[in-house]
């Protein structure tokens, strides 16, 4: 009988020598990514080396006279036992648990309503596309207005349906409301595009086979929506979160971080020491801290990229 | 179990009218077939059948009831689509389940049905996989069990094995068809494909721009077509078409380029002084003159096709021309002169301005 043994035959595979071709290729590969690779050090990987290098120096213009010396850890110490970080941290948390889950909702009713079959499609769209376009101070601004206790357009129309004017901007719980509603309307439109190119991937077919196997329009939305615009869901969530760990404008707008520092964010306080209070060493310690949250949340949407979207759908 | 009765069907989209008042029965248990070219409506047929178009005019009747306003889930048919329509993200036995799920099925019984359809399609290993993991022929049987655990009243294929290679569409018309012979449920199924027509169907509607055709069994439509369209649809290798005019005393036939032929075995009475065209079929074509009751041409052999069973060519006959089947052993090459025999007392006559067909004396 004849037998095939694959491990007698198996040739013992060594790199062939590159040929002449094949090396001017590859310097001329490396010539050309050159440009780009000099442009990203010059603007993401040097300003980073440098902000973790001074992170462990004790930098303050305030008071020159101490030079910058090397400290370690010592501003990492401080930012774990800095009462102002926790309590700036646990409002950008806040901000992240309302407005990622609240414009996504938004989004997606959003969406769901850019992608029913208008004859006239433009003004859906030009009214979705208008509040991601809107300079984020400018959307700030805008809900400082309306949510200001004399003259803004909410306590309006509280008073008109004969509720008393509430404090929005005085009141840190109010604040903090007014805040989310903000931020939740100038991002719901980033989210609904990203959700509305993910419902135009749905096959019509498949809503009308479940149309003839007996899904009511709700059980449709649930059975074959959702978990098809689940890949697109959590894009659209993962990309909001790192934005929304970044939070600054629009508080910074409305409240400025007040009243006292309730409605304050980590990129706020960042701000505030090392371009008010002139502290570099701690504030580049805290930007450090915040860098690494993100950069945790992009491995996972990176992590997330690399299975095949269909598959998961 | 139940028929579908189509009466005076008009579809239209904005001003557009694509179906133009179409009538078909098809009876109880009966597998119809609906086949024409791309944009004769066929699919939007069937999807009024559905209920995922509207009825602009006329009346669908499911059963005895009128469905022309209930929607789909409430007409107890199931779909079989071309592109399967399957549900990425649920399990095969999830898609399979769906519509009894939807319908308030108990779990044990959703089970024990998709278990049953799945032994009947021979897909019980693949329950636990997404379609995505799945062949287009694996696929394809899903979407028909998916039809058939419900036990509705009607199935609707629409175009189900075109995304399919050949052989696998040749076995999945063997598979199409035991279902059929197996559960007896009325089909109405929806192709371009007209050897899938002939080999499923009870019986076939053929239909072009919106217009029904001509509704009959396969051995009508093959054998006595309606009109050219038919003819010349229905075949493979389709029939010969040749423009004619007949002689007021019906004795002689004028081909294109002056060639006069005098017809054997064929009394073209109907025919006479008038401008025809003859539709031969490709197995009435035979080489040779010796047959006393073919019609005599001499042409030139223009294509030659060999199958291996046997020869298709293509012979010059003035300005027509003639594809027969014939003997490998003929051993025909191109430029070839030859005697082709017209079995013209098998050959179809239509009238040359409406393309209807004349029907000869006996």
């Amino acid at each position: 009988m004849l037998t095939f043994d694959s491990t007698k035959s198996k040739p013992t595979t060594k790199p062939l020598p590159l040929s002449r071709l094949e090396k001017s290729e590859r310097h001329l590969g490396l010539l050309m990514i050159l440009p780009a690779f000099l442009l990203l050090f010059a603007v993401v990987l040097f300003p980073i080396g440098r902000l973790l290098v001074t992170s462990t120096q004790r930098l303050s213009l305030t008071e020159p006279w101490l030079g910058t010396p090397f400290v370690g850890l010592d501003n990492y110490r401080e930012a774990l036992t800095d009462a102002r970080f926790w309590e700036t941290t646990l409002n950008t948390v806040i901000y992240i648990a309302v407005t990622v889950p609240g414009a996504i909702v938004v989004g997606l009713g959003l969406a769901l309503l850019a992608n029913q079959p208008f004859k006239i499609k433009w003004p859906v769209r030009l009214g979705l596309l208008l509040p991601w376009a809107l300079p984020l101070v400018f959307a700030g601004l805008i809900f400082r207005w309306f949510f200001e206790f004399n003259q803004g357009i909410v306590n309006n129309i509280l008073m008109w349906v004969g509720l008393p004017k509430l404090a929005w901007l005085t009141d840190p719980f109010l604040a903090t409301v007014a805040i989310c509603i903000a931020i939740i309307w100038k991002t719901s439109s980033f989210v609904a595009l990203i959700l509305l190119a993910g419902l135009q991937t749905i096959p019509k077919s498949l809503y009308e086979a479940a149309e003839i196997d007996g899904a009511s329009k709700w059980q449709q939305f649930i059975e074959i929506t959702l978990p098809m615009l689940r890949p697109a869901i959590i894009v659209a969530a993962i990309f909001r979160t790192i934005t929304a760990i970044q939070t600054f404008d629009i508080p910074y707008a409305m409240t400025n971080g007040g009243p006292g520092n309730s409605t304050e964010t980590l990129a706020m306080y960042i701000h505030k020491t090392t371009i008010d209070f002139l502290d570099l060493g701690y504030g580049s310690a805290l930007a450090v801290l915040m860098f690494v949250v993100s950069l945790v949340m992009t491995a996972g949407y990176l992590r997330y990229t690399r299975r095949d979207p269909r598959q998961e759908a | 179990m139940a028929g579908v009765e189509i009466r005076q069907v008009v579809k239209q989209y904005g001003r557009v009218e694509v179906l133009h008042g179409v009538d078909l029965s098809v009876r109880d248990g009966e597998f119809v077939v609906l086949v024409g070219p791309s944009g004769c409506g066929k699919s939007t047929l069937l999807r009024m059948i559905a209920g995922l178009e509207g009825i602009t005019g006329g009346e669908i009747a499911i059963d005895g009831t009128v469905v022309n306003d209930m929607p789909p889930r409430e007409r107890d048919i199931a779909m079989v689509f071309q592109d399967y329509a399957l549900y990425p993200h649920k399990s095969v036995y999830d898609n399979m389940g769906f519509g009894l799920r939807m319908r308030g099925t108990s779990k044990s019984e959703i089970e024990t049905l998709v278990h049953e359809a799945a032994d009947i399609l021979q897909i019980k290993h693949l329950l636990e996989r997404r379609p995505g993991q799945l062949s287009g022929g694996q696929r394809q049987r899903v979407a028909m069990g998916r039809a058939i655990v419900r036990r509705p009243k009607v199935f609707l294929f629409d175009e189900p094995l075109s995304n399919l290679d050949a052989q696998l569409r040749a076995e999945m018309r063997v598979e199409i068809k035991k279902l059929h012979q197996r559960f007896g449920t009325t089909i109405v199924y929806v192709t371009h494909d007209q050897i899938e027509a002939m080999t499923l169907a009870d019986r076939i509607a053929i239909m072009k721009d919106g217009h029904l055709q001509q509704y009959g069994t396969p051995d009508e439509v093959y054998n006595r077509p309606a009109n050219r369209f038919v003819a010349s649809f229905i075949g493979a290798p389709p029939m010969n078409m040749t423009p004619a005019s007949v002689s007021a005393d019906a004795q002689v036939i004028r081909l294109p380029s002056g060639m006069d032929v005098t017809p054997r075995g064929a009394n073209l009475a109907a025919c006479a002084g008038r401008d025809i065209v003859i539709g031969l079929r490709p197995e009435h074509v035979a080489l040779g003159h010796d047959d006393p009751s073919r019609t005599p041409v001499s042409g030139q052999v223009e294509l030659v096709e060999p199958l291996g069973s046997e020869t298709q060519a293509t012979v010059r006959v003035g300005d027509a021309r003639f594809t027969g089947r014939f003997s490998p052993e003929a051993g025909l090459k191109h430029g070839q002169d030859v005697t082709l025999g017209l079995a013209l007392d098998r050959a179809h006559f239509f009238d040359a301005e409406t393309g209807e067909a004349i029907r000869l004396a006996a």
